[in-house]
């Protein structure tokens, strides 16, 4: 990058390798590679001469060669009559080219097409060169075989690992970006990091050799790049585009992760990507030759080109502007000056352009990325840790209520441990809290869902979404998010009305999905509303009728019915579309969320909408426990499904048949279970009124559960009971105490769905000695 | 006697090492690189409505760990655990392939005994009943018998184990069956 480039430049061994290349070119023969790899060598060894200093022009002719080649060598491998014709009418040019340079004359013009193209020569040029472009002797090329990627599993595992989780949150942001941009195309840092996300790619995948990526993430960039220089403007066109360049790319990523899984089913994988490549250059070409091609041409070496490069973003050397040929033809990786002359190609790309738009992105980079940073971390050291400090805080409680240790009667002492319990709690509070992360992502996938069915079945749709930074377990997150998609997917496929139907019932055509998350009762509420046709109480009654779900005459009330639609097998739909209506789903959701330790409750109007309201604990490592004595056991209770609990009062608790108890609370009849029979604890209550009753609730129903005495309300850490207990599901796990004993947590669920506990046969095995 | 030669072969030879323990009178060996530790017996949680054979749960520094009853597993008579009461933790490979920890209350541990492959004899024929397979062989040291126990078998079937009485001459014992019982 010294002025003093052009002096350095070896003129005569650029014209011995041309004419190398000319010996070469008439051995060129159309569908035949022969002379293929000679003519790669030869402009191998020009792009080295051009590196070591040269004018930018001939650089850019270089480069243009190069592009041709690599095109050749990306497709079918072999000349066409057309490439070979290219060539030969660049072979002259070049030679051309390097005369007048040597003589000190004006530099011919370049054909157009070529894509280094001229100011003078001009849009006419351009329009009416028939089919030399670069781009579409490439897309010619490779258009009848799909380029396909091989996985080298054997040498590049952990790094195809890397990539692969990589690029899965890339495609996330990238995604999300795009509906941002959708909305305020002109949000120059969502383009920034879209733009970002895709050059990551590009480079990860061009690292490990999966070259269909590559390409399909550089044409991205290249498309994202023109937008991110106000070349392009948003469409919902371009964005499509983009959306199904980013599908096609997690297709690939996608199956990446299968291979990776399962290393049996190694092979190619092909996703057609050729298609689409053509499409985004089309896209690139349509707007941007015509409106700005200037600015694409800084490679020329005609000083009123340059200038009319508008002010990148990174300062203009110094160089540039000097007189005479701009000295800034070295295609080094000299970074700054490099933004300048080599604004990112719309030509298919070689290293040097690929590392162009880097210098202008890191500023902006560490603009918007220092707001807060992130450390990729294995979840089971995460679990380990958050495990270890419960352990601290049972550890230090041990200590602080020891009887010897509290005897001691020291004020330093006494300072220690209140010093000591502060900071443990405060330990465990940031240790929790590690787990905890925004319901954002999960929310943000939904915004792309709704998009996409609504679209597909042509209603309009508009997703709200609230409370995204209500922040909830990641392992509770993770598995949240199926159930939405169905949940979502049910909204607006069987909830929305068509825009024609809305207007008829006098709603607004666009129809409202809307998504919320809060806090509330201890725990997390996910709320689904939409203002749709609302559940309706005769079909799903005749649907579960004619599915033999229920008896004929049985008489439910609206909550049982809408609850049958979560029933296995259920579906009113009347055609089935192929995002919902075949019956499974809403199954699933339910289990789904019973296994999160979650309920779920329906509220539907006919005409004006459904809304599902999701109850989740804020976290599966933890809950707020309500610590039960029976006899001499005690066991935990979740305090998220305790409604109340209370000393009944003589005539609280009747019988029914002699059989089953029922304790009626303010008019309300729950059935009763004496909790110690049941677990083999002998009770010291011997009446229920000697005893306390605790009213869980899971679902719809509840139950009245009999206990001896209520010892505390505490947080406790849920431990796994481990492989011996997992036949069973009357516990949901264990939790070690403040005093070093165990104790256990009970599944609510599973006491309250029990049948009449005294019609329960026995266990067969004798339950405690 | 082919359940037994299996069992024998599976038993990695290698695991020549065995702590030895007992119930009541008699004497079993499991290999030393399965144990863990052994806890003095402590307060144990009992979990409600499982068989007889699993005493409950225990705290291990923060892991909670199943506890099983080795005498109830073998249908012993239960007796009061005195001093010498403790808890054999082992680790095994559970059905998920993940390795667990759980304990076994014994008597009383006795020691740790070098035994070759030669020293084990394969689990005599109690009578053609299958269900010596938790038991791949026995082993006599200074004129007593150790049952060798393939802990895996113990420790992850559910229900109790019918144990035959295996007096100090083997010889006697083959009139009893084995028997297990889910």
């Amino acid at each position: 990058m010294t002025p003093h480039a052009t002096n350095a430049f070896k003129f005569s061994k650029a014209s011995e390798l041309l004419g190398q290349m000319g010996e070469e070119m008439a051995f060129l023969v159309p569908d035949l590679d022969s002379g293929l790899l000679p003519i790669n060598g030869i402009v191998m060894d020009l792009e080295e001469l051009a590196e070591a200093g040269a004018p930018a022009s001939f650089s850019a002719a270089i480069n243009v060669a190069r592009q041709w080649l690599n095109g050749i060598l990306d497709g079918t491998g072999k000349f066409t009559a057309d490439s070979i014709q290219k060539f030969n009418e660049w072979h002259e040019w070049v030679s051309g080219l390097l005369a007048a340079l040597e003589e000190g004359e004006a530099v011919p013009d370049a054909p157009a097409a070529w894509g280094m193209a001229l100011k003078s020569a001009g849009a006419a040029t351009q329009a009416a060169a028939p089919s030399a472009s670069v781009e579409s002797v490439i897309g010619e090329d490779s258009q009848g075989s799909e380029p396909a990627i091989l996985l080298n599993l054997s040498e590049d595992l952990d790094l195809l690992r890397e990539f692969h989780s990589e690029s899965l949150e890339l495609l996330q942001n990238i995604e999300q970006g795009l509906l941002v941009l959708e909305e305020k195309p002109k949000d120059s840092t969502t383009i920034n990091s879209i733009f970002r996300a895709f050059h990551t790619f590009k480079g990860g995948a061009g690292f490990l050799h999966l070259d269909a990526m590559r390409d399909l993430a550089h044409e991205l960039e290249s498309l994202l790049d023109a937008v991110r220089r106000s070349e392009l403007q948003i469409t919902s066109g371009i964005i499509d585009l983009v959306l199904a360049g980013a599908d096609a790319l997690k297709k690939f990523t996608r199956e990446i992760g299968a291979q990776l899984q399962d290393p049996g089913c190694h092979g190619p994988i092909i996703v057609p990507t050729s298609q689409l490549i053509r499409r985004l250059k089309a896209a690139l070409k349509g707007e941007v030759e015509v409106k700005c091609a200037p600015e694409l041409v800084a490679q020329v070496p005609v000083v009123p080109v340059v200038e009319a490069v508008p002010p990148p973003a990174t300062p203009v050397s110094p160089s540039v502007p000097s007189p005479k040929p701009p000295v800034v033809a070295v295609p080094s990786m000299d970074p700054p000056p490099a933004a300048v002359v080599q604004p990112a190609p719309i030509k298919q790309g070689s290293e040097k352009n690929e590392a162009a738009p880097l210098p202008a992105t890191a500023k902006e980079t560490s603009g918007s990325g220092a707001a807060s940073s992130f450390v990729k971390l294995d979840t089971s050291k995460l679990d380990n840790l958050v495990d270890l400090v419960g352990e601290l805080v049972i550890a230090q409680s041990m200590v602080v209520q020891n009887p010897d240790v509290s005897k001691i009667n020291s004020l330093a002492l006494a300072r220690a441990l209140r010093q000591l319990s502060r900071i443990t709690t405060e330990l465990q509070r940031n240790a929790m809290s590690l787990r905890m992360v925004p319901i954002r992502g999960t929310f943000n996938k939904m915004s792309r869902l709704v998009r996409d069915l609504a679209a597909h079945q042509q209603k309009q749709v508009q997703l709200e979404l609230a409370g995204e930074d209500t922040e909830l377990d990641r392992n509770i997150v993770e598995k949240l998010g199926d159930a939405l998609v169905h949940m979502i997917r049910n909204s607006v496929d069987h909830g929305i009305e068509l825009p024609a139907d809305r207007v008829a019932q006098g709603k607004a055509p666009q129809g409202t999905v809307r998504l919320s998350a809060s806090h509330q009762r201890g725990g997390i509420v996910i709320r689904i509303e939409d203002d749709g046709r609302g559940l309706n109480r005769d079909r799903i009654l005749a649907k579960a009728l004619e599915r033999g779900l229920i008896k004929p005459n049985a008489d439910l009330t609206d909550s049982e019915i809408y609850s049958l639609i979560f029933l296995p097998g259920f579906s009113t739909a009347e055609k089935i579309t192929d995002v919902s209506g075949r019956g499974v789903g809403m199954d699933v959701v339910q289990r789904n969320i019973e296994n999160l330790r979650g309920s779920i409750e329906t509220h539907s109007v006919l005409g004006e909408g459904t809304t599902f309201t999701i109850l989740l604990p804020l976290t599966l490592a933890i809950i707020d426990g309500l610590l039960v004595g029976i006899g001499e056991d005690r066991y935990i209770i979740p305090t998220l499904s305790v409604r109340e609990s209370f000393r009944p009062r003589p005539g609280m608790v009747t019988t029914v048949h002699e059989r089953g108890e029922i304790v009626s609370v303010r008019g309300r009849q729950t059935p009763l279970l004496r909790l110690g029979q049941y677990l083999g604890s002998s009770h010291r209550a011997t009446t229920p009124e000697e005893g306390i009753i605790v009213v869980v609730e899971s679902g719809d129903a509840a139950r009245g559960l009999l206990v001896d005495e209520l010892i505390g309300k505490q947080e406790v850490v849920i431990k796994s009971l481990g492989e011996t207990f997992q036949g069973q599901n009357l516990l949901a796990g264990a939790a070690v105490l403040g005093d070093g004993w165990v104790g256990l947590i009970l599944d609510v669920d599973t006491l309250v769905k029990l049948p009449n506990p005294q019609r329960v046969p026995k266990p067969a095995a004798p339950t405690l000695n | 006697m082919k359940p037994s030669n299996n069992n024998l072969k599976q038993a990695d030879v290698k695991t020549s090492r065995y702590l030895t323990f007992s119930l009541g009178a008699e004497s079993y060996g499991i290999p030393v690189l399965n144990v863990r530790e052994i806890i003095r017996l402590c307060p144990i949680t009992p979990v409600p409505r499982m068989p007889g054979h699993i005493k409950g749960v225990i705290n291990l520094r923060g892991t909670v760990i199943a506890v099983l009853d080795l005498r109830a597993k073998f249908q012993l008579s239960s007796i009061q655990q005195g001093e010498r009461a403790c808890i054999i933790v082992v680790q095994i490979k559970g059905h998920s392939g993940q390795n667990t920890h759980m304990g076994a209350i014994v008597d009383a541990v006795e020691e740790v005994v070098h035994l070759s492959a030669a020293d084990i004899e394969p689990t005599p024929d109690f009578g053609g009943a299958p269900d010596t397979h938790f038991i791949f062989g026995v082993a006599t040291i200074r004129g007593g018998v150790k049952t060798l126990l393939n802990i895996e078998k113990i420790f992850l079937e559910d229900g109790a184990i019918v144990l035959p009485a295996i007096s100090k001459s083997k010889n006697t014992s083959e009139t009893q069956q084995p028997e297990l019982k889910s």
